[in-house]
């Protein structure tokens, strides 16, 4: 693998090292899935409502609109199988293959590597959420200090991994429901359709809410963020949510001299009113304060 | 005779086949008595003693796509003689009509489903006889149909519901009178699926199985119609499916009139505990389905007392979605509202950086 | 200004957050509240059961009337009718008539007033439904006579072109025939909008006036009704039908089938049957008033 540029510096402006293109691929290929699917279930879920029949209309109604969710479905679950491959095999050969060489493998060693990879969830990101909130409420100026994936981001990943194995399988239940109840009391379908649809249900509303405020609509980011295309955040956005990360990255990659301040409420408005100005000053910044 | 006389003959004769032939394909309507006269004003009703509307009007077109155009007013209507009329009994649908039934020759009735219906568990009268609790409750034919309207099938193009002017075109071929072709294509291809979509169907029978009272009083202790709608097959059937099974199609054994519908008591009934089994495994439906897939339950409801396994199963769901996402939501407010006011903060402690 | 902006989209955001926090409490936890209450329900009415006379009393308000009349769609493939669905009735109408926002009359009478007469009360609101009440009820004598007829529309009550046309079936019009009075030389609606003004400030303080008040005000209501409205033959006749057909947009095959030997003959016919109350259609046998009036 090439080596990845963590910190990109384009005119003048730093942008830092989020996802790999394999990732962006995958996440676009999930979102467009996800997005079929609950268009395409959710009239199903919500069929006595008005708006139900027109959207259903729009994919091919019933005749239609179950095969098209069929086979978003099936892309989706083989993401899925692969997203499982891909992160076995990165954590494989990236960790565990130089765990193995200079130090050996037990299996203390194992576990303990496992919970360090950094989208599981730990005990900071229940400090980080107590900090969130005293943030929230007024009572300090400074946000949580996040690392390279805050506790939003983690629940953003584990949400859908949850949901894709309970809506996987209670889908795959109810379609091959033949060959599911060749073993299974008939009942299953009953509750597959109750897991299925609330669990997607809940998916649904988490990602276009919860998800889209956080990378899309809050005043940050808005109109979009565009780490998911490009792969890389700006670094307002970086000080903003991924303070201690960034901090670390800064030093790991030389940039030392130019670590901007914590955000500070509204503070990094000295970043935004005055964007031509920052780029200049921005080295000497910490050498004022 | 005169040569003028033979040529105006001839020449009217002429006339009287080309009106015939083109002669619009409604002119079968059954209105001799002329009493479209009168009832064909939307307004002819009045409101009697019980506050019931008696709406006495009679849409033509509408009448002739009905299975019954065929049929003369005074075929149902009998007691309706004279002008002014007396007042008008209420139509009995088992007597015999004018309509000669093709394949006996005989007089039309529909006696028959009558006898269907006595032996159903839509009979008033139990099997000695006897009136069940509450009989007025029990249907009789007007509280399940009303006129039943045509519902044609065009089989040569996939896009074109209703007649297809083609297949006209081939049964004039034999055929010659248009009101035949069209009375005739019409039944037949009605009569190849049901006169109602399953949606209509549903809603027929949700007048009284999703009437929380009358349910009550018979026992019954589901509303049948609305937990179907929550299945697949009741949605896709709100969604205007028609190749879905509706409540008939499982209610009754295939090939038996669905007016000797049985209760699931009736070791006959399509549903009973020893038929079940089958229902899903149709020929035309999942015919790989073992008997096991047929313990689906088809009218399962969020209800404790159905069964409080399915009950804790959704409300952990919603606890899990409701707990997730309310939190959420508060925290998505809240950040707003911290945004709203950046450099607000209630205890000033530290303020080193100024 | 841009701070402003984002002010605002903050702000609408909030409101959006706690719509949606009101749409996921309705599609959990209500559901939990609701599954409750209509368990409830369901338990409540097993005790009602118990008491059988209470299910078999007098119709309620709700059942007789709220519930009576429900819309059906009827999924035929190749179009879908809708259609009021009458309990008990079988044919079906295909025809909506538009509520009738122009007459003050039905405030009270209703909008199938008559059912008196037994024979005629069809036939009567049958014309009801495209002839105002003035037009029968009133007989304009001497110089408030005019022998000016208009349509009006029903949805909006101003006065409107003729809805006989090509294309429209017979009596199915959304419009009505009002007759016009002569008011010091001018020509005026018979349902002037005094008429209606006090008709409805009559209605809405109905509840609040004395028995006398009530009196008084109807007598001042009713006071240009006729004691004998006008009968069938009036118009349906050949030499000087009450009703300006033509300048009604009727064309001559219409006008012809309205004094028709068909239609005559039965007028002639009801005539022959019930001559007494034929000539006083608007009494009843026992000499009360018209229905709503009491």
């Amino acid at each position: 693998m090439n080596k990845t540029t963590i910190i990109m510096v384009k005119n003048g402006k730093k942008f830092f090292f989020r996802f790999s293109v394999n990732q962006r691929i995958q996440h676009l290929i999930l979102a467009t899935c996800v997005v079929v699917l609950v268009l395409t279930g959710m009239p199903l879920k919500f069929h006595y409502t008005f708006w139900a029949q027109y959207l259903y209309a729009l994919f091919g109604g019933i005749h239609m609109a179950p095969i098209i969710h069929r086979m978003a479905g099936i892309v989706l679950i083989l993401l899925f199988v692969y997203h499982i491959i891909y992160l076995i095999r990165t954590i494989w050969r990236g960790q565990i293959v130089p765990l193995k060489q200079k130090e050996g493998l037990s299996i203390v060693r194992l576990i303990r590597l496992l919970l360090d990879q950094p989208l599981m969830p730990n005990f900071k990101d229940l400090k980080d959420i107590f900090d969130l909130f005293k943030y929230l409420l007024f009572l300090t100026s400074e946000r949580p200090q996040g690392a390279q994936f805050t506790w939003k981001e983690k629940f953003d990943y584990w949400a859908p991994f949850w949901g894709i194995v309970i809506i996987g399988a209670s889908g795959a239940i109810m379609w091959g429901k033949e060959i599911a109840t060749q073993w299974l009391p008939g009942e299953v379908i009953n509750f597959a359709l109750i897991a299925h649809s609330d669990e997607a249900l809940l998916a649904a509303l988490f990602l276009f809410i919860w998800h889209w405020y956080n990378v899309h609509f809050s005043t940050s980011v808005f109109p979009m963020g565009t780490a998911f295309l490009t792969g890389y955040l700006s670094e307002e956005l970086m000080i903003e949510e991924h303070y201690e990360y960034y901090i670390e990255v800064m030093k790991q990659e030389g940039f030392e001299n130019e670590i901007l301040p914590p955000h500070q409420g509204g503070g990094n408005d000295n970043i935004k009113k005055k964007p031509m100005e920052e780029i200049h000053s921005a080295s000497e910044l910490p050498r004022i304060l | 005779m005169p040569k003028a006389a033979c040529r105006f003959l001839v020449t009217l004769w002429g006339f009287i086949c080309l009106f015939l032939i083109c002669a619009p394909s409604v002119s079968f309507c059954a209105d001799i008595g002329n009493c479209l006269l009168c009832h064909k004003y939307p307004g002819l009703s009045r409101v009697d003693e019980n506050g019931k509307l008696r709406l006495l009007y009679i849409n033509e077109a509408i009448f002739n796509t009905s299975m019954h155009a065929k049929v003369k007013c005074e075929g149902c209507h009998p007691d309706i003689q004279k002008i002014p009329h007396d007042p008008a009994k209420k139509v009995d649908c088992l007597i015999q009509c004018h309509i000669v039934e093709p394949s006996s020759e005989q007089k039309f009735s529909h006696k028959d489903v009558a006898e269907f219906l006595k032996k159903s568990v839509h009979s008033p009268l139990d099997a000695d006889g006897k009136p069940k609790p509450f009989p007025e409750d029990f249907p009789d034919c007007k509280k399940c149909h009303d006129n039943p309207l045509y519902r044609p099938m065009s089989f040569n193009k996939m896009m074109l519901p209703g007649i297809s002017v083609t297949a006209l075109g081939r049964c004039r071929v034999c055929h010659k009178k248009d009101d035949f072709i069209y009375q005739f294509y019409n039944h037949v291809t009605t009569r190849l699926r049901r006169s109602r979509n399953p949606k209509n169907i549903a809603e027929s029978c949700a007048r009284c199985h999703d009437n929380p009272i009358l349910m009550k009083r018979h026992n019954l202790s589901t509303k049948a119609v609305y937990s179907y709608g929550e299945s697949f097959h009741g949605k896709a059937a709100t969604f205007l499916d028609e190749r879905i099974p509706d409540c008939l199609d499982c209610h009754v054994n295939p090939g038996e009139s669905v007016h000797q519908m049985l209760g699931y008591k009736n070791p006959q009934s399509a549903v009973s505990a020893q038929n079940k089994g089958r229902i899903c495994a149709n020929a035309e439906c999942h015919p790989s389905a073992t008997p096991k897939m047929a313990e689906y339950k088809v009218h399962a409801e969020f209800n404790l007392n159905q069964s409080p396994v399915r009950y804790y199963f959704t409300v952990f769901f919603i606890a899990l979605t409701g707990g997730t996402l309310l939190p959420l939501m508060g925290i998505i407010f809240l950040d707003c509202l911290r945004r709203l006011f950046p450099n607000t903060v209630l205890i000033q402690r530290k303020k080193k950086h100024e | 200004m841009k701070t402003f902006l984002s002010k605002i989209y903050i702000i609408g955001f909030m409101v959006l957050t706690l719509g949606f926090m009101a749409l996921i409490w309705k599609v959990t936890f209500h559901q939990i509240i609701v599954e409750y209450q209509n368990r409830k329900k369901s338990e409540q009415i097993t005790d009602m059961r118990k008491e059988k006379e209470r299910l078999s009393a007098d119709p309620t308000f709700q059942s007789a009337i709220m519930e009576g009349e429900e819309r059906v769609k009827h999924y035929l493939g190749y179009r879908v009718l809708e259609d009021t669905r009458i309990e008990g009735h079988f044919h079906h109408i295909d025809f909506n008539v538009i509520p009738d926002k122009g007459s003050y009359c039905i405030t009270c009478h209703g909008d199938i007033p008559h059912d008196k007469s037994k024979e005629l009360r069809a036939f009567a609101n049958m014309h009801a439904s495209f002839i105002a009440c003035q037009t029968c009820h009133i007989r304009l004598e001497g110089e408030k006579r005019t022998g000016v007829f208009k349509w009006y529309a029903r949805g909006t009550g101003e006065i409107t072109d003729s809805p006989v046309k090509e294309g429209v079936l017979p009596g199915r019009y959304q419009a009505k025939i009002i007759p016009f009075e002569n008011e010091n030389g001018r020509l005026q609606r018979m349902d002037n909008p005094e008429r209606m003004l006090f008709a409805a400030e009559f209605k809405k303080k109905e509840p609040e006036l004395s028995e006398l008040q009530k009196t008084k005000a109807r007598k001042i209501i009713h006071n240009i009704v006729s004691k004998q409205p006008h009968i069938c033959e009036d118009c349906h006749q050949q030499q000087a039908p009450i009703l300006p057909f033509k300048e009604l947009g009727y064309p001559e095959k219409r006008v012809n089938a309205f004094i028709s030997t068909e239609v005559i003959g039965m007028i002639k016919n009801y005539t022959k049957f019930y001559m007494p109350r034929m000539l006083h259609p608007g009494q009843a046998d026992d000499g009360s008033t018209p229905s709503g009036d009491k």
